[in-house]
């Protein structure tokens, strides 16, 4: 429902206040913009009738032995605006792009044992199924389910890089530029 | 030169990694023995120093870790074989960085780069050196050369952005965009593009210049196949039409949208936009500046024939009627919202179709009123309707709301809708006592009834019937405002801590509680509620707002304390990393990014509160200082002697102020800060929705900064004029004062008297004729602590005329006396707002003030070794001033000690009786406390069974007696912390009075 668009930088102020109302999780703000100015393609807002962010979807990408694949790190919705439909819709998008934009071969997440409504939401309507349970995941202790849905895993429709020039990394992360690249070396090296 | 492999500037890595190894594990005394052994190998490697200065800073010792810093910098400048690789400078630029010298930093960069001309890794160094210091022409230049050196488009892509931000920050000329684009131009014809974010960029630079054909055929060109997903190009598509006034391609364009997408709202107002040729909301999407935005936009019609209108509002509602077809089956309220927002433009057009538009409305009602999402969703379009359109629409609600055939659910859902949308329009102020009352008694009872249905709800998870508490709230509070009948208000504290109890995660209820508590002075509470609202991070320049102007002017100076160093903290810390972050972004290849982030910086930057916070700071310190001289002037030696403040005084009024507090999570009492409805009598009241609340600020906000800026300066003035001018009135007779000192003080004064709206000579009129009597001191109006302020540095300027220090201490009396009296015995509750003043003027001019005899006294009085046993051979022979300053502290003394008294009285008055009087007030038979009875009278006779045991145990847990015990204890607590500041002031004056006996 509603206008689901890309998240820009100034949403951040919006969707730590969607936190406040719904989330017991209150993320560093760093750990946003690190997701966005990464990752901008994977953050998508819900953006209600009278231009309000009402929910939001924060994701990124891993890379873990060879399998590019995507991270879901958070998804809040309001609870004005709940039961309509707005998680499933900003869950797609995400997923969507980290598949056409990443190559992503599956999503992963995790999601608290008690939280019973998220955990039917992955399951029943998004097609995930449990891969493991981590325990004490959360910081009051709580498990977490660690959960995975398969992506179609289609070839990714740009390539970048330009003539194979030694690119410059520095240091810590991965995907973003440099898994796009790995994912190019991997389409080159099938054709 | 460069590093080679296994070594770390030219030493092994298997020395350095044990040393990198301590660092991380915070071994510093470890990792400094290791480099001590090392450097005994490698005396002259800067690399080994660069470790040196990192272990120095990060053990906290900034000055040796300049110190070998620059050592290192210096063996690097010098000595031509020496090794200059990345790691060296990369070390050498994190401890520059956290010493606050990026300045060095980028010097050591720009002279490897100098030196070694050729190397893209020093010169990404450099790149990222500029970008730390947000020098975007020195951005642009570097990495043209890195594109030229090893012609990658993302280094293009880096001087693009540069470019983009020194028009957009710098406000450079917008020619710059030309070269921009030539240089894209140019890389595109020879090694085509590669990124999506390269194509964005490079359409938003067209689009920066207003070339949205040259846009529009990049896009349909071979590079918009870099766009992978189709509802993505689309829209920029349909924006560039829009733009170029190709609107009946653009109309096409978002009727392809709507079509993928049919609840794209954003999409829908930009088709009308487009199909009424009507670009108003282009412009309105340049001019963003509130965490919400409006979206209600204007609609320009002038340009279209009635003709014309009808038949493109009649295209509009075919597609509607395709979208609402196509859509039937699923919930999407997008396609029936357009079918009201196409009544709502005939409604402005002159139609007058306000029937259909109410129709429209009630049928959007009768689908999604149930949801909690309906009044939102309305409110844009009720705007538009005249007052008793909008209570007309509430009556066909009433009338139309199933009550039969609904299940519990819809009907608890509709109810609330239609509370929602009476607070909405206004129309619940307009309802006689009795009619609010009632229905406050009907929502407790429909509370009550639905509790069963969340029996099996997960805590975590929304409540049914949640919001019916907020609801009542707000009645009980209007219905307190117009009967001023304090029952009402233990009545909405009762009610949302219950609903605390059950639900504790209700952010709603927090708040309401919040302003409540600060209301009638039960601060600690109301702070303590807002920590559970768990602020953090950006939500403390969001939010913080609700308990900030509340905690300025109170005693409590810990907790005050505490809030603003996490504000300043975090907002420091962010300005101070976010460079950093920068970088990440150019890494990442996210070029729009990267302008987004940087121009979020200046937004935060810029904040209002961010600047506030950051005087109120100084000022606080010096509050709470001020008893003691010395400790004031160290203080004052810290802050510069204002002179910084000062500055940022004189240039506040050509700064832009961004306003960034989320405002809509105000309770309606109180739309923003300096606003509380309840201060005020209900008749003065006239509705108004809580938009744009800002607007209105920005001048008031802006002044009371540049004013208080001015304070920390003007007692430092006053201290130094004071020092001498007593001195000099016994001696000389003279009007005392450093002839400089009194001078930037006059003007400092004429700046201040400004802030407040008026001229020196009219300030010092007004305050003169309010000491007399000839004028009331309502006529000061909000403003009356500064007044005072203005009064006590005026009288610091003037020393040596009994006449002004007769002026100041007669205000000081009628100000607080009158107060006192006014106050008499009422409960804290019904007077805390008088009770702020107070604080703020005994801890500010008073203060001053007293800082102010302190310093006279001080130059009075021998001083050091002599001072014992010289101190009645010493006796100065008194003077017109002397004994000014002696009445003056007298007549303190005596008004500060009714202050203490009035406390005291307060203070005494046993805990029982208040927590038994607040718990009397809720019993009646009749008017206020049915609320309250319908509520206890279910907790009385809930089961377990019907409500679950989670609800349960909250229910019998709560007590009423607890509420009241903890609101008394908080404004407690509130009067002991201001009479402890009242007592130390009382004791700094009669010392005083004891050392002017000698004088």
């Amino acid at each position: 429902m509603v206008c689901i668009r890309r998240a820009t930088v100034d949403d951040l102020l919006a969707m730590q206040a969607c936190n406040l109302m719904c989330l017991p999780e209150n993320y560093q703000m760093k750990y946003y913009l690190y997701h966005i100015l990464s990752w901008p393609q994977l953050l998508y807002v819900a953006e209600d009738y009278n231009g309000r962010i009402v929910g939001y979807v924060l994701a990124k990408m891993e890379e873990e032995s060879n399998e590019c694949h995507g991270h879901i790190t958070s998804l809040a919705v309001l609870r004005t605006h709940r039961k309509l439909g707005l998680a499933t819709k900003l869950m797609t998008a995400a997923q969507a792009a980290m598949e056409q934009v990443y190559g992503a071969e599956y999503v992963s997440l995790h999601v608290r044992r008690s939280n019973r409504a998220a955990f039917n939401l992955y399951t029943e309507t998004l097609g995930y199924q449990i891969n493991d349970v981590e325990a004490k995941y959360y910081a009051d202790g709580e498990d977490a389910y660690d959960m995975r849905k398969n992506l179609k895993g289609k070839q990714i429709h740009h390539h970048h890089g330009g003539g194979g020039h030694a690119h410059h990394h520095h240091g810590a992360g991965c995907c973003s530029g440099d898994a796009k690249e790995a994912e190019d070396a991997k389409a080159t090296s099938s054709k | 030169m460069a590093s080679k492999f296994g070594l770390a500037g030219g030493i092994p890595e298997r020395r350095v990694r044990p040393i990198w190894d301590a660092i991380d594990s915070r071994q510093f005394k470890n990792a400094l023995k290791l480099l001590t052994s090392l450097l005994s190998k490698y005396p002259k490697s800067p690399y080994a120093l660069a470790l040196k200065a990192l272990i120095h800073e990060r053990m906290g010792k900034p000055d040796e870790a300049l110190t070998v810093c620059l050592d290192a910098k210096e063996l690097l400048y010098k000595d031509d074989s020496s090794l200059m690789d990345d790691l060296t400078l990369s070390t050498l630029q994190i401890v520059f960085q956290r010493l606050d010298h990026l300045d060095l930093a980028t010097g050591c960069y720009a002279h490897a780069c100098g030196r070694f001309p050729n190397n893209l890794e020093l010169m990404m160094g450099l790149f990222n050196c500029y970008v730390r210091e947000y020098s975007f022409v020195k951005q642009q230049l570097t990495a043209i050369k890195m594109y030229k050196l090893a012609g990658e488009e993302r280094f293009l892509l880096w001087a693009v952005c540069s470019i983009q931000l020194q028009v957009l920050c710098d406000k450079s000329g917008e020619k710059l965009l030309l070269l921009a684009e030539g240089l894209l131009k140019k890389h595109i014809a020879s090694h085509s593009m590669h990124e999506p974010e390269a194509l964005m960029v490079y359409i938003s630079l067209l689009e920066q210049q207003s070339k949205y054909k040259d846009a529009l055929e990049v896009l349909s060109g071979n590079l918009g196949s870099l766009l992978v997903i189709e509802v993505d190009k689309l829209r920029i598509q349909g924006r560039l039409l829009a733009r170029a006034r190709d609107y009946s391609a653009a109309v096409d364009v978002y009727k392809k949208i709507l079509e993928l997408s049919p609840d794209d709202w954003e999409c829908f107002l930009q088709y009308l936009s487009c199909l009424f040729e009507d670009d108003s909301m282009w412009k309105f999407f340049d001019d963003i500046d509130q965490i919400h935005p409006t979206k209600n936009i204007e609609c320009k019609f002038s340009h279209l024939t009635e003709e014309m209108f009808d038949s493109r509002i009649s295209s509009a509602s075919e597609l509607v009627q395709k979208l609402q077809r196509d859509t039937e089956n699923s919930n999407l309220r997008g396609p029936h919202l357009a079918e009201i927002e196409i009544e709502k433009r005939k409604f402005l057009y002159g139609k007058k179709n306000d029937s259909e538009l109410l129709k429209s409305l009630l049928q959007y009602f009768l689908k999604f009123g149930h949801l909690a999402c309906y009044a939102s969703d309305v409110e844009a379009f009720l705007q538009v309707l005249p007052p008793h359109k909008k209570a007309e629409f509430v009556g066909m609600l009433v009338e139309n709301a199933d009550s039969v055939s609904a299940s519990a659910t819809t009907v608890l859902g509709q109810t609330t809708t239609i509370l929602k949308v009476q607070e909405l329009t206004g129309n619940i102020f307009e309802l006689p006592l009795g009619e609010i009352e009632a229905s406050a008694v009907k929502l407790a009872k429909l509370y009550c009834q639905n509790l069963p249905l969340s029996k099996d709800l997960d805590p975590q998870e929304s409540m049914f019937g949640e919001e019916l508490l907020s609801l009542i709230n707000n009645m009980l509070v209007q219905l307190y405002w117009r009967t001023r009948d304090f029952c009402y208000l233990a009545e909405a504290i009762m009610v949302l801590e219950l609903g605390l109890a059950i639900r504790g995660h209700v952010w709603q209820y927090k708040i309401l509680l919040l302003h409540i508590y600060s209301y009638i002075g039960a601060l600690p509470l109301a702070f303590e509620r807002y920590k559970a609202l768990d602020v953090k991070n950006i939500l403390t320049e969001t939010v913080s707002h609700h308990i900030l102007r509340q905690m300025l002017e109170s005693p409590m100076w810990v907790d005050l304390y505490n809030l603003l160093q996490d504000y300043l903290k975090f907002m420091d810390d962010h300005l101070k990393e976010s460079a950093d972050l920068t970088f990440l972004a150019y890494r990442h290849r996210n070029y729009s990014k990267v302008i987004e982030f940087v121009l979020f910086k200046q937004r935060l930057q810029q904040s209002n509160q961010y600047e506030a916070a950051r005087v109120e700071a100084s000022l606080l310190q010096l509050k709470q200082n001020a008893d003691s001289i010395e400790e004031e002037e160290r203080v004052l030696e810290n802050l510069k002697s204002g002179v910084q403040l000062v500055e940022l005084s004189n240039e506040m009024g050509s700064r832009t102020l961004r306003f960034n507090e989320d405002m809509q999570t105000r309770p309606w009492w109180t739309p923003c800060p300096e606003k509380n409805y309840l201060l005020g009598s209900f008749e003065d009241f006239s509705y108004c929705p809580k938009e744009n609340v800002n607007k209105d600020r920005e001048e008031n906000v802006k002044r009371s900064i540049q004013r208080k800026s001015l304070l920390p300066r003007m007692v430092y003035l006053s201290i130094q004029c004071s020092a001498t001018a007593l001195k000099e009135s016994l001696e000389t007779k003279g009007s005392g004062g450093d002839l400089k000192t009194c001078e930037e003080l006059k003007s400092l004064l004429e700046e201040y008297t400004k802030t407040l709206g008026s001229s020196f000579s009219d300030a010092v009129e007004m305050i003169t004729e309010i000491s007399q009597g000839a004028r009331t001191f309502e006529t000061l109006g909000s403003d009356l602590v500064d007044w005072l302020n203005f009064a006590v540095f005026w009288n610091a300027w003037s020393l040596s005329s009994q006449e002004h220090w007769h002026v100041l201490n007669m205000l000081f009396e009628r100000l607080i006396l009158d107060r006192i009296k006014s106050m008499g015995s009422s409960e804290m509750s019904s007077c805390y707002s008088d009770v702020q003043v107070l604080v703020q003027i005994i801890t500010e001019p008073l203060a001053w003030h007293s800082l102010i005899i302190q310093a006279c006294t001080r130059s009075s009085l021998p001083s050091g070794k002599k001072k014992k046993k010289a101190q009645h051979s010493d006796h100065l022979p008194s003077s017109p001033m002397s004994q000014a300053i002696k009445d003056s502290i007298h007549s303190l003394c005596s008004t500060v000690q009714e202050v203490s008294n009035w406390l005291l009285n307060k203070i005494n008055n046993p805990e029982d009786d208040q927590v038994e009087r607040f718990l009397t007030t809720l019993k009646r038979n009749e008017g206020p406390g049915q609320v309250l009875g319908v509520l206890e009278s279910f907790i009385a006779t809930s089961e377990e069974s019907e409500v679950g045991s989670r609800i349960f145990e909250s229910l019998k847990t709560w007590s009423k007696a607890d509420s009241a015990r903890k609101t008394v204890t908080a404004q407690q607590r509130v009067l002991r912390e201001f009479l402890q500041i009242c007592e130390s002031k009382r004791k700094l004056l009669e010392k005083l009075k004891q050392q002017m006996t000698h004088v």
